[in-house]
């Protein structure tokens, strides 16, 4: 149970959807804290440092290191041709969780977009899926 | 959008694409070498000035007009990556690129 649990976070395609989960877990938090944040005079207000008060905010802070030190992993094994493309499927995650968790609209030419997102990460992960059953 | 605008989202955008770049090569190195060290530092910096740069653009411009630059990474990081890391880049993974920088630019513009 351990050596499986051991193999899975050494592997760099599972940090890979970590690092996506984190940033899109990390964009919710920050929403939401971002919106409780109480207002401060405008001249200091621009810099979001007022945030800082609120735990969401600070969670939202986390989950963006933990998100970074997986694609350090990621960056060690995937070549950037395929790792960064791929990370673009925060681009369809975040609208997803923010259309599930903060109830926003989305609006038809958006869903298109985001389906063109999706299309192009798939076009990149169906070659790198085969390479992987071979291994 | 002013000349000064202009540069400091091309800056911004160049600065995060090095940033990439470097921390990839940084971390292909011995974690233990003088030349990981410094290639991890630029990759950090230059990440860190292109994110308080665009920090200081959200003030200026709505994020759906900055996004579709953001976009374009997908599309010039991969190019980069094999010319100058020497990375394979095919055709299918050039057009998926194409597509995911495509998709986020009509996200934005929605």
């Amino acid at each position: 149970m351990i050596q499986k649990t051991k193999k899975l976070l050494l592997n760099p395609w599972f940090q890979l959807v970590l690092s996506v989960l984190f940033v899109t877990t990390s964009e919710v938090f920050l929403k939401r804290g971002a919106v409780e944040a109480p207002r401060l005079p405008d001249e200091v207000n621009w810099t979001g440092v007022s945030g800082l008060a609120l735990p969401d905010v600070w969670y939202g802070i986390l989950f963006v290191i933990a998100s970074f030190i997986s694609w350090l992993y990621v960056l060690r094994f995937i070549p950037l041709t395929i790792a960064y493309p791929l990370s673009n499927v925060v681009h369809v995650l975040v609208p997803l969780a923010s259309w599930f968790f903060l109830n926003e609209h989305i609006s038809v030419q958006r869903w298109s977009g985001i389906a063109l997102v999706l299309l192009g990460v798939l076009i990149v992960a169906k070659p790198v899926a085969r390479m992987e059953e071979n291994l | 959008m002013t000349p000064v605008s202009a540069l400091l989202i091309f800056v911004a955008l160049i600065l995060y694409i090095l940033g990439q770049l470097f921390l990839k090569h940084a971390m292909e190195d011995d974690l233990g070498s003088a030349r990981f060290k410094k290639n991890f530092a630029v990759g950090l910096s230059t990440m860190t000035v292109s994110f308080f740069i665009t920090l200081g653009l959200l003030q200026h411009f709505e994020l759906s007009y900055l996004y579709p630059f953001q976009g374009l990474s997908v599309v010039i990081i991969s190019l980069l990556a094999a010319a100058i890391l020497r990375e394979k880049l095919t055709p299918r993974l050039f057009i998926g690129a194409a597509l995911i920088s495509a998709g986020v630019v009509l996200v934005s513009l929605s």
